[in-house]
């Protein structure tokens, strides 16, 4: 819990009573290897912040092929944010690809933090628009970039993430097959 | 729910039929599964020609077929290792045979989570011929550098077991005909016999394991190219004397012409009768992730033209496994 709150006072000034309040509406945990914290088709009230380990969120399409959407790694935060928004039912799975601590939220406890601690306004704006950054680059990488430059930049983004993960994840992460992704290692070993 | 069913054995045509009948009551160790794909294999058509009713007695009417892939949608109040919701593939047992049917019940040790980069349609094509492949090259000690011959390699176990030996480290030799070497060999096996135009018995000298899938001679041919210490494991030969006490035939004795063999050539002999099992799909589920094993399908048929599909499996020419589509 302390690397959060240190992470939010290195942006804003954090009052003890504003520290308070975010203890008092988190719990830390440690999840094993295969925990699945959030369930495609259920209701997702919950929303978390990774301290270490590795955490996958991906869809299953209609044919029962996954999809990975994102890898959550130390300091990055993952839910099904779709379904938080919106009330809807979850699309995606929420699974643990090792042994992972977070700290977890309830999310609209979490969403209404600024109207108690008006401080966090700009915070919680900060990390929405990084967040959009970073999804608005994943959409344009995935129309304009070659499969070994997607890669290449995975790579970069995730630097040892190829310790926690199967190669399928890797693979549906950036929307090839497997075979590809294979080939695209042998050609970077031989360059 | 819609079933199809055995009404009566004999030609496929007039014993199949689609009922409509109840939705399976869930036991305490099973799950539901609302079923998205079911495939078949020889048995099912050897059980509708009425070939093995001595051996698996079925009361008639009985819903049709082993494989399936598909939703939790149900637990039994024992079942601890699956929720609502998770995506899984059996190979049912066979008191709950029936899985060309919106919904079959499964005893979940018998159940795995399906591998999650293939298909439903892919992952109910596994089951039976996996489990068949894994039991039966396990059983005969598979291990790296070994050289193992597998006959059939087009078949729905064959195609399997060329992977999975692949996978374990091992030669493979395999026979099949001209019009399939090609995607054979791309499978992994390393020598690919063309049993059109050439004989394997030349060419195959000292295999540590032969895996008969084909029986009738082949079982004792393969005495003539296993090495002195290997092994034969057939799934489709006679009885050995270890299986034939499991189904109850204490004074069962191997074939004589056998047991001749196994002496002569101080080779052993195991007959391998596949078993459902949850643990081995769950194996054969990361094997399939790391992309060591891949399906291999022939055809997928709709739901409604099931009859189709164990016509198009009569015909002897699927080259991989038949899918049916349920929803």
């Amino acid at each position: 819990m302390e690397e959060l709150i240190n992470k939010i006072k290195s942006r804003l000034e954090l009052s003890s009573e504003a520290e308070e309040f975010l203890y008092s509406i988190s719990k830390v945990k440690t999840l094993p290897k295969g925990e699945v914290l959030i369930r495609q088709g259920q209701v997702v009230k919950r929303t978390f912040f990774v301290t270490s380990g590795c955490l996958r969120s991906y869809c299953i399409d209609k044919n029962g092929r996954e999809h990975t959407l994102l890898f959550a790694i130390k300091n990055w935060w993952i839910s099904d944010y779709i379904a938080i928004h919106t009330d809807e039912l979850a699309t995606l799975t929420v699974e643990c690809l090792t042994e992972s601590n977070i700290i977890e939220f309830n999310a609209k406890e979490l969403d209404g933090i600024h109207a108690r601690f008006p401080e966090f306004e700009s915070y919680q704006r900060h990390n929405l628009e990084r967040h959009v950054v970073s999804l608005h680059k994943r959409i344009l990488n995935q129309l304009q970039l070659s499969a070994p430059e997607r890669y290449d930049l995975f790579l970069k983004q995730y630097p040892d993430i190829e310790q926690y993960t199967r190669n399928y994840h890797i693979a549906s992460y950036l929307g090839i097959t497997q075979q590809s992704l294979s080939r695209i290692r042998v050609e970077k070993v031989k360059k | 729910m819609k079933a199809l069913q055995i009404i009566k054995y004999g030609e496929i045509k007039d014993s199949l039929a689609f009922n409509e009948v109840a939705k399976p009551a869930v036991q305490a160790k099973d799950v539901l599964i609302e079923v998205k794909a079911a495939a078949i294999n020889p048995i099912d058509k050897s059980i509708i020609l009425g070939n093995l009713q001595g051996f698996l007695p079925i009361p008639l009417p009985s819903t049709s077929a082993y494989d399936v892939s598909g939703v939790v949608v149900e637990i039994g109040n024992e079942v601890v290792d699956f929720e609502i919701g998770d995506l899984v593939y059996s190979r049912v047992p066979q008191e709950q045979m029936g899985t060309i049917a919106e919904y079959v019940a499964v005893t979940s040790d018998a159940v795995s989570k399906k591998p999650g980069n293939i298909s439903f349609k892919e992952a109910a094509s596994i089951p039976l011929a996996g489990l068949t492949a894994l039991q039966s090259l396990e059983n005969a000690g598979i291990k790296e550098n070994d050289k193992v011959l597998i006959h059939a390699g087009s078949g729905g176990v064959g195609s399997f077991a060329i992977q999975y030996a692949k996978a374990k480290g091992a030669y493979v030799y395999t026979t099949t005909s001209t019009t399939n070497v090609s995607w054979v060999k791309e499978l992994g096996a390393d020598r690919v016999i063309d049993y059109k135009t050439e004989d394997y018995k030349t060419i195959v000298k000292d295999a540590d394991i032969v895996f008969d899938t084909l029986g009738n001679n082949y079982t004792a041919e393969a005495f003539e190219v296993v090495k002195k210490g290997g092994i034969v494991v057939s799934v489709i030969g006679p009885l050995d004397e270890a299986s034939a006490k499991m189904f109850g035939m204490a004074d069962y004795k191997l074939p004589a012409e056998l047991t001749k063999l196994v002496k002569e050539k101080g080779a052993a002999y195991k007959y391998v009768f596949m078993h459902p099992n949850g643990a081995h799909l769950g194996e054969i589920k990361a094997m399939i992730e790391d992309d060591k094993i891949k399906p291999v399908i022939d055809k997928v048929y709709p739901f409604a033209d099931s009859i189709e599909a164990f016509l198009h499996l009569a015909s002897g020419r699927a080259k991989g496994k038949i899918v049916i589509e349920i929803s």
